[in-house]
């Protein structure tokens, strides 16, 4: 039987982490929001051991999903991460060398999306094994 | 530093501040601390030291506002001998004192655009260079940074370089302004006043009424916590809340109470100089001699800015200041002013 990954999305606007989990839910993911950094990296230390992906907005208040990659991948190097940048802002640079896995621009098609975190969750599987 | 200064309030802002610190005290990521003069920015900042793995290092800080371009580089940096005249010996750096510390840059807002390249050039590499030397040595320091500017609108404005402003801005943390959370406001009166007392050894003072304290929950405190610290100093000294209280709405109060400047530095804790109070008791507080205590300490304050800002260049200052260059000499001599001591080689 297909295991079902866990995903936390991390967004500060409310819509697009309405849009995000409902349609991940639909494509058979089990779904976990935060609408910002402190939030998730809260999530993250309670339920972390859960966690099979991670989907993140890049410019959040306090910490932001930048930080959130950081504290992520000094704690678990292989959980594949997402980040998402809006217009105009240009922070990905630094999420590329923040280890984020991809990092990908909006807008952006939601089968684009569920393409990638397909893609990344079999090639951390393959390398698994 | 050897103890943590508590954060005080009751607060959402300060409660969302302190969880804060507790998740990103280990992380060693950037930071940039916003908020007013006077609101607590570096007593955050020492918080987030204090609760992290590098307690037991460094913590260097450096004022990016208070000091000329080529100062600033030099503090922060360091130089080689010969790099300059007047480099006759070698200085460390900041970045190589806070080696696996923390380095906290107060004021970054007011950095000239080509610092903010040189800086991030070193937070991109993680290496710097002292002046004068072909040699990059590494660097591993924790950077906090804090302003009381808008750096968003500094960056749409081309003050703050858009890339420096996204790679030490990792983690964010504002602090409202106190005149927003005025719930602070009586646990930090009772916080200060115990410890005011505690140190000036002066009886248990009452209370204040609710008069009062809603005129102070009213204030709108622009010199924030600080502001608040030196109307509870002299709540002290006059032993009467009502007239410290209208003093401050009438606003006769010296603005120096609400401008910023470290406690130390106050006119009104020079006043409370512990050791002279002891001998000579309150009554020594001659208005008279209060009243030459604190021209003196304006005049230094002013004097010193404005050599500051000319790089103790004498003929500028004395042009801004308005005063003959014999006065500008006089007044060097007399309120025993100091060149910083990088400068005092270049001159003499
Ligand atoms: N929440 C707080 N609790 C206790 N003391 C505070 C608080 N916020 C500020 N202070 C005190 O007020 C003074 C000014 O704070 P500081 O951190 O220097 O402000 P800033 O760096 O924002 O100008 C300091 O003496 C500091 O200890």
């Amino acid at each position: 039987m297909k295991k079902k990954y866990k995903l936390l999305i991390i967004d500060d606007d409310e819509n697009i982490l309405a849009v995000l989990s409902k349609y991940l839910r639909g494509k058979k993911y089990a779904v976990a929001t935060a609408s910002n950094g402190l939030e998730a990296i809260k999530l993250f230390e309670s339920e972390g051991k859960d966690f099979d992906f991670i989907i993140t907005d890049l410019v959040m208040p306090y910490i932001t999903g930048v930080g959130v990659i950081s504290i992520v991948k000094q704690k678990r190097p292989e959980i594949p991460i997402i980040a998402i940048t809006g217009w105009g802002e240009h922070p990905e640079a630094l999420a590329t060398e923040s280890q984020a896995d991809l990092v990908l621009k909006k807008p952006f098609e939601l089968s684009e999306l569920d393409n990638l975190i397909s893609n990344l969750l079999s090639k951390n599987n393959n390398n698994d094994t | 530093m050897s103890i943590p200064l508590p954060i005080i309030g009751v607060s959402q802002a300060i409660k969302s501040i302190k969880e804060l610190i507790k998740h990103v005290a280990d992380t060693a990521l950037n930071i940039v601390i916003t908020g007013e003069s006077g609101v607590g920015k570096e007593v955050v900042a020492q918080n987030l030291y204090f609760n992290s793995n590098r307690k037991n290092k460094p913590f260097i800080k450096i004022n990016c506002a208070a000091l000329p371009d080529g100062l600033l580089e030099s503090e922060l940096f360091g130089y080689e001998r010969g790099a300059f005249t007047g480099a006759d010996q070698r200085k460390k750096g900041k970045f190589k004192l806070a080696h696996k510390g923390v380095l906290f840059l107060d004021e970054i807002g007011d950095m000239t655009l080509s610092l903010q390249s040189k800086l991030l050039h070193v937070l991109q590499s993680g290496e710097f260079s002292p002046l004068g030397s072909e040699k990059d040595i590494k660097t591993d320091a924790w950077i906090i940074a804090a302003t009381n500017h808008n750096l968003e609108q500094a960056v749409k404005n081309g003050k703050f370089r858009e890339d420096l402003y996204y790679r030490l801005n990792i983690i964010k943390f504002y602090i409202t302004p106190l005149r927003d959370r005025p719930e602070d406001i009586p646990p930090l009166i009772e916080y200060y006043i115990e410890k005011y007392s505690n140190h000036f050894n002066t009886d248990k003072l009452l209370k204040p009424s609710k008069k009062v304290m809603d005129s102070l929950l009213a204030y709108h405190w622009p010199g924030n916590v600080r502001e608040l610290q030196n109307v509870l100093k002299r709540v002290i000294i006059l032993k009467d809340w009502e007239e410290v209280v209208n003093e401050l709405n009438s606003s006769i109060l010296p603005t120096s109470l609400a401008v910023k400047q470290s406690d130390e530095s106050s006119i009104i804790s020079d006043l409370l100089d512990p050791g002279s109070l002891e001998t000579k008791g309150l009554e020594s507080l001659s208005l008279k001699i209060i009243k030459k205590k604190a021209l003196g300490r304006i005049e230094k304050e002013v004097i010193s800015y404005v050599l500051g800002k000319t790089g103790w260049n004498r003929s500028k200052a004395c042009k801004i200041l308005k005063i003959s260059y014999k006065t500008l000499l006089y007044k060097i001599t007399d309120l025993k002013l100091e060149p910083p001591s990088n400068l005092k080689r270049k001159l003499s």
